[in-house]
């Protein structure tokens, strides 16, 4: 492979992305015409084709990279490049795939918007960035790419920016993204500094800067790097904490739920593949930058956020709300494995969660969307994100509670799901890993483990309330709701994700992960020992346990014998996101705001008190130099007058026109020369 | 016997006297006859003088010069002030100030 010949992978990958981001500025140019989204869905339909190319001939082989001169700044050169190895063709294929279904469902789903136009444009940006982002040869252009996905995230999630809350959200995603800018700014440039590249490949490939050494959890960056082990650690925390706030890490998390008052479409992609994958994907690509110290707190972080976010998901009451949670916690599940060093695994757990998270937003959205009209249709005016007022849907919405179901047991990791492969995977790791590892790390895999009951707990307690349960709204209970699975447009879709979330397509073998041709692919080298019991005890132990969850859902919230009490301190905890929302508004706004308000009074009382201070002065010099003016130069101007004039009229009085004072006084002046001569020649 | 200096003396005094009189009297015929007295002191003071050019007599022939042009200079000045008092109706040179600006 030569870096500057374009082969035709290359230029599928270069098409792949270059198609949305056509259709984005064509949608752009198009204005309030492009309202069909044909132009969108055609684009990446295109992608989808060329990222399947791009697949085809790269997975399995030896990476490529072609890159560009981009621009010199002095004597550093900077390139434009692609570089397609395993992880980048994946990635590439299922952001594809997973925005080709959304793109279909929202024709239906967005149909009579007036701003859909809009939409469209956004949708086609946000996608290229994504897609962009996974390609990019190096941090720079990663960097910018993770920007515009930040943005295009910002416009989407404000669609509908005449609602309040809608705009409070993308205000909060969006400067939650920008703490995590800046960490990874710092990252890249600490790397910059160090080792005077930024190419993926020459830092990180296999024979980079970083070499991935057979011990996974020691690095052997610092003995090559220009950069002091200790900066290698803070440049990998810095990466994290931009990671973390993309792929909405604990305490960086609260932008995702909010982010539920965007379009259930956008959440959906926003979700699955297109946004908070960036930081797990980014992750990934850095991976042999972490050295123990950062791998530990990621892990930690990640089985912090897995666990607060499942627990926060357990008693919210809007439906998008639930699931966002659920996001969050997966997110954490695949942080976590990054953290004990098997970033395949977490990529694996990326790409099933991709496709079944995207079909629960999906589902999420036709119900939302039924519940809407169902509320127009007889003036009801309640809440269709509201869970407690849903209930038997599963009469009325058959095929969507199919694929939901489906959906569901694939989070819930349940056997032949492609979900029960990346989490039983991702467990198993762990419990080895914890094994391998000395000290506190044994608490992480129980952790997790607990958090996949709860993940059990919530999405059962979802579908007992929303297919099931008895209903408070009327029409529902005495069948005359009217209403029924959505169109073809979005059923396809749905329909299409479902398939995906089974186990054929990643291994022919249902209960075991061992052979599914992903992490083959990517290839997973343990520096631990298999555990043959763990591989049988976690599928056991988790299984049963989501089968007796179940059943207790069932009991608690379709038999209605619900046992607990909604007002204890966990219960009220729970409900309010761990009052983080409060907190962050207090301490955080509040802050900034308190801030603000001491810069203002600083402004208006010192700034321009020195203002204001420096006219007095200037004033008062004026004045002085008016008075000077006035007194000093006039005066003497007028001294000169009056001089002349005194004299003058003091003069006047000798000509009194008297002939005889005359001749008087020119005899006086004649007798005093006279006495002058007498006086000089005496 | 009469030496130069009671002649100058003489002269001094009449000189003194017209002076007073051109420079204090109120009415214009007197002030005439003040410059006349302080012509005919000059004149002494020509004749006094005189006698030290007994050659040619230019002290004498002077002062019948100056004797003549003050004949002559009074009929000017008395016809001025001839016309003056009719134009004025007085011949008090305090009343006549039109000199003055």
């Amino acid at each position: 492979m030569t870096p500057d010949t374009p082969t035709y992978p290359i230029l599928a990958a270069f098409a792949t992305v270059l198609f949305p981001f056509i259709g984005f500025l064509l949608s752009a140019l198009a204005g309030k015409k492009a309202k069909s989204g044909f132009l969108a869905i055609i684009t990446i339909a295109l992608s989808v084709i060329t990222a399947g190319y791009t697949f085809a001939m790269v997975w399995g082989e030896a990476p490529i990279h072609a890159q560009w001169h981009w621009f010199t700044i002095g004597n550093e050169a900077f390139h434009l490049g692609i570089f397609l190895d395993n992880i980048a063709v994946l990635m590439l294929l299922v952001v594809a795939t997973v925005a080709l279904p959304v793109h279909i469902y929202s024709v239906a789903y967005m149909k009579g918007d007036p701003g859909i136009h809009r939409y469209w444009t956004y949708l086609s940006l946000f996608c290229a960035a994504m897609l962009g982002l996974v390609i990019a040869d190096n941090l720079l252009l990663t960097y910018i790419c993770w920007e515009i996905v930040g943005f295009a995230s910002y416009l989407l999630i404000g669609f509908w920016f005449t609602k309040d809350a809608a705009a409070q959200a993308n205000k909060r995603a969006f400067i939650i993204n920008r703490i995590g800018d800046i960490g990874f700014l710092i990252g890249f440039a600490l790397l910059y500094s160090g080792f005077g590249t930024l190419d993926i490949n020459a830092l990180f490939g296999m024979e980079g800067l970083f070499v991935v050494p057979a011990a996974t959890d020691a690095p052997a960056s610092a003995a090559q790097g220009g950069l002091p082990a200790g900066w290698i650690t803070v440049a990998g925390l810095a990466f994290f904490l931009g990671a973390m706030a993309k792929s909405a890490q604990f305490p960086l998390h609260v932008w995702l739920p909010a982010a539920m008052e965007g379009p259930t479409s956008v959440s959906s992609l926003i979700h699955a593949a297109t946004m908070v994958a960036a930081g797990v994907f980014l992750l990934a690509r850095i991976f042999p930058l972490f050295d123990g110290t950062v791998l530990l707190i990621i892990a930690a972080t990640g089985t912090i956020t897995a666990l607060v976010a499942a627990y926060f998901a357990l008693t919210q009451f809007d439906i998008k709300k639930i699931l966002a949670f659920s996001t969050v916690s997966q997110l954490g599940f695949m942080v976590a494995a990054i953290g004990i060093g098997m970033y395949p695994i977490a990529l694996f757990h990326l790409v099933t969660h991709a496709f079944f998270k995207c079909l629960l937003f999906l589902c999420a959205g036709a119900i939302i969307h039924e519940m809407q009209h169902l509320s127009d249709r007889h003036q009801l005016g309640i809440d269709p994100q509201d869970i407690r007022q849903m209930g038997r849907l599963r009469r009325y919405m058959p095929v969507t509670f199919a694929t939901m179901l489906i959906a569901s047991l694939a989070l819930v990791g349940f056997p032949l799901t492609s979900g029960y492969l990346s989490k039983d995977a991702l467990l198993i790791h762990a419990f080895e890993w914890a094994a391998w590892q000395q000290g506190v790390a044994h608490i992480i895999p129980y952790v997790l483990t607990f958090v996949s009951i709860l993940t059990s707990f919530y999405i059962f307690r979802l579908l007992a309330k929303v297919f099931f349960g008895p209903t408070v709204t009327a029409p529902l209970a005495n069948g005359q709701a009217g209403i029924h699975d959505p169109s073809f447009w979005m059923l396809g879709p749905m329909l299409f994700l479902a398939a995906c979330s089974f186990f054929p397509l990643f291994t022919l073998q249902p209960l075991h992960y061992a052979h599914a041709w992903l992490l083959e692919g990517i290839g997973v080298s343990t520096p631990w020992a298999p555990i043959p019991l763990l591989h049988v005890a976690v599928p056991a132990v988790t299984t049963a346990a989501t089968l007796a969850i179940a059943a207790l859902a069932w009991h608690w919230y379709v038999k209605g014998k619900y046992a607990l009490k909604t007002d204890g301190l966990l219960y009220r905890f729970s409900l309010h996101q761990g009052y983080l929302d409060s907190f962050y508004d207090r301490v955080v706004v509040g802050a900034v705001l308190g801030l603000a308000n001491i810069l203002r009074w600083l402004d208006k009382h010192l700034v321009d008190g020195i203002v204001h201070g420096l006219a007095a002065i200037g004033r008062g010099l004026a004045s002085i130099a008016g008075w000077i003016d006035r007194q000093v130069v006039d005066g003497l101007v007028r001294l000169v007058g009056k001089l002349a004039w005194g004299l003058g009229s003091m003069l006047r009085h000798t000509q009194a026109g008297r002939l005889q004072g005359y001749l008087s006084s020119l005899f006086l002046i004649i007798l005093v020369i006279l006495l002058y001569h007498f006086i000089v020649q005496a | 016997m009469i030496t130069l200096t009671h002649f100058l003396i003489v002269g001094a005094c009449l000189f003194s006297i017209g002076l007073y009189a051109v420079m204090a009297r109120r009415n214009a015929i007197m002030v005439l006859v003040g410059i006349e007295l302080m012509i005919n002191a000059a004149v002494l003071n020509l004749v006094a003088f005189g006698r030290y050019d007994s050659e040619h007599y230019g002290g004498q022939a002077f002062a019948l010069f100056a004797i003549v042009l003050a004949a002559a200079s009074v009929a000017v000045a008395l016809a001025i002030i001839l016309n003056v008092y009719r134009h004025y109706k007085t011949i008090n040179p305090e009343d006549i100030n039109h000199l003055k600006d």
